[in-house]
């Protein structure tokens, strides 16, 4: 038996590690955060998120049709993705264990699987080539697409987590199923949900390759979610590609505002679902 | 559930503000371009047109569209144009997702088959591959013959101290060193044009490796996109690569002379580009799919090449038809003057002269789209 010394220093040690490894695994987003803030904080200014890009040769200029864009796909995306992929997972955590949602169950976990340009080209041909159109909304639902296996996963594991007896608590009273699921079940796992809707969302907004044959792009303001619409990771991706150090500098600055935009949307989903939420 | 009706409900106030918010954009737009709508189109509102295609000429692109749209003939016409690959261009055209493509090699008789109409290929503009290297104290005057670039690429001609490099630059201090070649990983328009004109100049490349837009490289390091290609050789010593010309121009990076079909060794100028266009004459083929590789002229660049528009020479709407010919029109006349600013080199008056021809020729319902210009 070891002494209580020993034992001491090895838990000290093991303590000592376990810091370590959770520094290293900041470090990665820590520089990601610090070099794009770097290389973007420059070109960021009132006149980017304003204006209209201007072309090569011509200084100035800004961003703001892709950053509208992109909170327009992005929001098209949540409209479909998140209330499908919720009730996906309700059914699959409250009303489920039949074959079918096993089905269901492997289905989301391939979807995950799938390369999202697969999913940008799917999309073209079922929506972008029938309507002769690229549009927003075409991105929306490659990214609601990009988004749902996500969503309902997390919404499957979470509400699985709620311990059974609130849910034969709510039962005894005599209240019906769907009730109890939505007032107590969904209630109780809802700060879970949320994260896991913000994850989905932070992971579809920096995607380019499913806008690239969807939503396309435009070099100005978009008619509508019915035509074709700029947003930031298909101009970041245009601006780094060119030859040119003034377009680069813009594509640093739009990286900026993309993160800080997915940095935005979680925080503030945190904040409403810490004051709101019953299990804190 | 509440606090998850929240959050969506922001969510969705966010998508809603931003779907107004372009909305009004485009809404402000339309006002003030209704008030100035001229001869040029023949509807009353804003025409929108939209392209995809090459990466290559999208500064050039994106230039006219914004020049043209501050003219008088331009207002009520809102061009849009995405750089999604010469690929993403053909595919988009053939399935009328867009106006017009664009593709820096012209299309194959398979590529064109595929299109529900004929499409017209219309020179917008030329570009050079041009090779750039990484050797201390020679920052030019590096000259390069097809056999020894294509001996170099083929790996063997290792070393730049090698009697066939020293054969064309004798004044130059040649370093004992390796040489280090890097090329594209990501399958490229440039690779395309450079590896034809190897596999034109070498019977051996053609052989050995052959031409694409990716090959199988004998010897070297992959890099992605011509900005991969210009890091890697910017840091390492005793590279050789080859980028676009403006991707050279913009870096300030080191080009070699490239010796041409007359046995000239010439810089990648933009006037021996157009030399290069010029020096067609009258071999230009009907339907303007050409290559300008190796061409005939004491001036010409051996690896030039044209970039094209596509469009269908039936329109079917009349309006945007014909704002999209006027478009195109002003881009290969006044366009052009914006081209040398952008590394981009003029067309050769032969050539515009073409164009004209063809944009002339495209109808909508048995009507010539082109107001008279």
């Amino acid at each position: 038996m070891a002494s209580y010394t020993q034992r001491k220093l090895v838990d000290r040690i093991v303590t000592g590690l376990c810091i370590c490894a959770a520094l290293l695994a900041i470090i990665p987003l820590g520089s990601v955060l610090f070099y794009v803030t770097k290389q973007g904080i420059g070109a960021v200014n009132w006149d980017f998120f304003t204006k209209l890009p201007k072309p090569v040769g011509e200084t100035g200029g800004g961003m703001a049709h892709a950053i509208v864009g992109t909170l327009t796909i992005l929001g098209i995306a949540c409209l479909i993705g998140v209330p499908t992929g919720i009730l996906g997972g309700i059914y699959l955590a409250e009303f489920g264990g039949t074959r079918f949602s096993k089905i269901v169950r492997f289905s989301a976990d391939v979807l995950t699987g799938v390369p999202s340009i697969v999913i940008g080209i799917f999309v073209y041909v079922i929506i972008v080539v029938p309507t002769k159109q690229f549009s927003a909304m075409a991105g929306g639902v490659a990214l609601a697409i990009l988004m749902l296996p996500t969503v309902v996963r997390t919404t499957d594991e979470l509400l699985r987590l709620v311990p059974d007896a609130l849910r034969e608590g709510a039962l005894a009273l005599g209240v019906p199923k769907w009730r109890a699921t939505v007032s107590i079940v969904l209630r109780t796992a809802a700060p879970g949900i949320a994260t896991g809707v913000m994850l989905a969302v932070a992971r579809v907004a920096g995607e380019t390759a499913p806008l690239l044959f969807t939503a396309f792009g435009n070099l100005g303001w978009s008619d509508g979610i019915g035509s074709p619409t700029a947003s930031l990771p298909v101009q970041i991706f245009n601006y780094s590609v060119s030859p040119y150090a003034d377009w680069h500098r813009q594509a640093w600055a739009a990286a900026l505002v993309l993160v800080a935009l997915v940095l935005f949307f979680n925080l503030l989903a945190r904040l409403l679902v810490r004051d709101r939420s019953p299990a804190r | 559930m509440i606090s998850l009706l929240r959050v969506s409900s922001v969510v969705l106030g966010c998508a809603i503000g931003s779907a107004m918010l372009s909305l009004a954009g485009c809404s402000k737009k339309d006002d003030s371009s209704s008030t100035t709508t001229t001869g040029t189109t023949t509807s009353g509102g804003t025409v929108s047109l939209n392209g995809a295609g090459a990466t290559f000429p999208n500064p050039l692109y994106t230039k006219w569209i914004s020049d043209y749209s501050a003219l008088p003939a331009g207002h009520g016409v809102k061009v849009n144009y995405q750089s999604v690959g010469s690929g993403g261009g053909i595919k988009a055209i053939s399935d009328q997702t867009v106006d017009f493509g664009a593709t820096d090699a012209p299309l194959t008789d398979e590529e064109a088959g595929k299109a529900p109409g004929k499409l017209l290929h219309i020179p917008t503009t030329l570009g050079a591959v041009v090779l750039t290297y990484n050797l201390d104290g020679i920052k030019t005057g590096l000259k390069l013959s097809p056999e020894v670039l294509a001996g170099i690429f083929l790996g063997d001609i290792k070393s730049w101290d090698d009697p066939k490099i020293k054969a064309d630059n004798a004044a130059l201090p040649l370093p004992k060193k390796s040489i280090s070649i890097v090329h594209r990983t990501d399958g490229s328009g440039t690779t395309e044009v450079f590896t034809q004109y190897l596999a034109q100049v070498s019977p051996d490349w053609k052989t050995k490796v052959g031409a694409g837009k990716s090959v199988k490289w004998p010897t070297g390091n992959g890099a992605k996109g011509n900005e991969g290609v210009t890091g890697n050789v910017t840091n390492t010593p005793g590279s050789i690569g080859y980028v676009e010309l403006a991707y050279a121009a913009q870096n300030n990076l080191a080009v070699a002379y490239l010796k041409n079909h007359a046995g000239k060794f010439v810089s990648p100028t933009l006037d021996a580009i157009s030399a290069a266009a010029a020096a067609m004459g009258d071999k230009v083929p009907d339907d303007l799919r050409m290559s300008i590789l190796d061409p005939d002229g004491d001036a010409s660049y051996p690896i030039s090449s044209f970039t094209y528009v596509l469009l269908y020479a039936e329109q079917k709407d009349a309006a945007k038809g014909g704002a999209l010919v006027s478009f195109l029109w002003w881009g290969i006349h006044d366009g052009q003057k914006a081209a040398p600013g952008l590394h981009y080199a003029p067309l050769p008056a032969a050539i515009v002269t073409r164009d004209e021809a063809k944009l002339k020729s495209i109808t909508s319902g048995g009507k010539a789209v082109l107001a008279a210009p």
